[in-house]
């Protein structure tokens, strides 16, 4: 209430709840048309395990449409959270999309880490135009598939199996 | 293991009921059903099988139905919209489409105290189409005025999104009529005479001048999805439903 968002965010607006009489803060629920969550298991018939430290299940209920990208297809008698992952129901999931290595840059906990030197990488090549189009080519345009991004990227992460 | 032999007995009313229910369900509906509800499952996952293969089914209570937290996500999909057909039932349900779940008498001092009305209040009024189903017809529970409402069928709130479609009983099909606001008998189950279903039903059943037609809800290929891949899930969801139906 005393946040100098308070100033900036003038669509902000305040009710007083009818229990307390105390005034609060009120926003809008974030209703996105698309989630796009990554998860480390999942099943044909799109129920899926995530990591238990983020938000993607309360990012998958609350979406109009989510699309889980996964790293490994199971039977779903096997999709079952492991100690640090929490379970999605499938009534949440409107598509699952096979893809190991699906999270590369970043990681997928338990399986590989953040890929920090293609960050740096990354970061380098924004600083201008034409270094950061060099980039989308050689790694997003160029590549004619995941196979092929993983390849271009050196990724060594994918779960031995 | 043998298989129960069901395939020649005659179709029974819970079966005439579940095939009614089907074909209320229309393809690609996201259509769930809440707890003690063996019927519309039932009709839910023949419909599915049958007419309907792009239903989403949503059974409460079902081994292979997994929610993330609990039946709370339910009323969050009802909320958003998603659901659009939920079946209710009532201790008392009259003209005007209203459910009683939660007493029989003055409030206060109450003759029959109920389990309570549970979702039924927001189900309502937030999934596009309520199915009532009832496993009796008789006067006692189809009565001119509920003691208490739980769920009304329609009115004029602002932020309501569906209502009352039709009801099922083991006699008829009744439908609600969305202009008068009232329920009006639709279809007489086969061998069932429209003077039992007046003589049962404690309010005027807007029949007028209409012939009722005869409903038979079942085609042998339905009836053999029934007894066949229907019964089998059934014997898992419901299995004390299922042996009262199909035998153990």
């Amino acid at each position: 209430m005393h946040s100098d968002l308070m100033k900036v965010r003038r669509d902000l607006k305040t009710v007083r709840d009818p229990y307390s009489g105390n005034e609060y803060v009120v926003v809008l629920p974030v209703i996105p048309d698309v989630a796009i969550i990554h998860a480390a298991k999942g099943s044909r018939s799109g129920e899926i395990t995530t990591d238990a430290t983020r938000n993607d299940r309360l990012l998958a209920m609350a979406a109009k449409k989510t699309i889980a990208v996964v790293e490994e297809l199971v039977e779903p008698e096997a999709v079952l959270p492991g100690r640090q992952e929490v379970f999605v129901a499938s009534v949440h999931i409107d598509a699952v999309v096979l893809a190991p290595g699906g999270a590369h840059p970043t990681a997928c906990p338990g399986i590989y880490e953040t890929d920090a030197a293609h960050i740096r990488e990354y970061v380098a090549a924004s600083r201008d135009e034409q270094g950061f189009s060099a980039y989308l080519e050689k790694y997003i345009f160029g590549p004619a598939d995941h196979d092929r991004y993983l390849e271009a990227v050196n990724f060594r992460g994918r779960k031995q199996s | 293991m043998t298989k129960p032999t069901i395939s020649n007995q005659p179709v029974q009313p819970p079966e005439v009921m579940i095939g009614a229910i089907s074909r209320m369900l229309r393809d690609g509906e996201w259509v769930a059903t809440g707890t003690l509800s063996p019927l519309p499952a039932a009709a839910a996952l023949l419909a599915k099988m049958t007419h309907a293969p792009h239903l989403t089914t949503l059974i409460y209570g079902d081994p292979d139905f997994r929610l993330s937290e609990g039946f709370h996500e339910l009323f969050a999909l009802a909320q958003q919209g998603k659901i659009d057909v939920f079946f209710l039932s009532g201790v008392q349900i009259d003209k005007q489409g209203r459910i009683n779940l939660s007493i029989l008498g003055e409030y206060n001092r109450p003759s029959v105290r109920l389990p309570g009305g549970a979702g039924s209040s927001m189900l309502s009024a937030l999934v596009r189409r309520v199915i009532i189903f009832t496993t009796s017809h008789n006067q006692r529970l189809f009565v001119p005025k509920v003691d208490f409402i739980n769920a009304t069928a329609a009115d004029d709130a602002p932020w309501r999104r569906g209502g009352l479609s039709h009801v099922v009983t083991p006699l008829c099909t009744m439908a609600f009529d969305g202009t008068k606001k009232e329920i009006v008998l639709e279809t007489l189950f086969a061998g069932v005479s429209l003077e039992e279903v007046v003589r049962n039903t404690g309010f005027d059943l807007g029949i007028g001048e209409r012939r009722i037609p005869i409903m038979n809800p079942l085609t042998d290929e339905e009836l053999a999805m029934l007894r066949g891949p229907v019964q089998e899930r059934m014997r898992r969801i419901y299995p004390q439903f299922a042996a009262s139906v199909w035998g153990s």
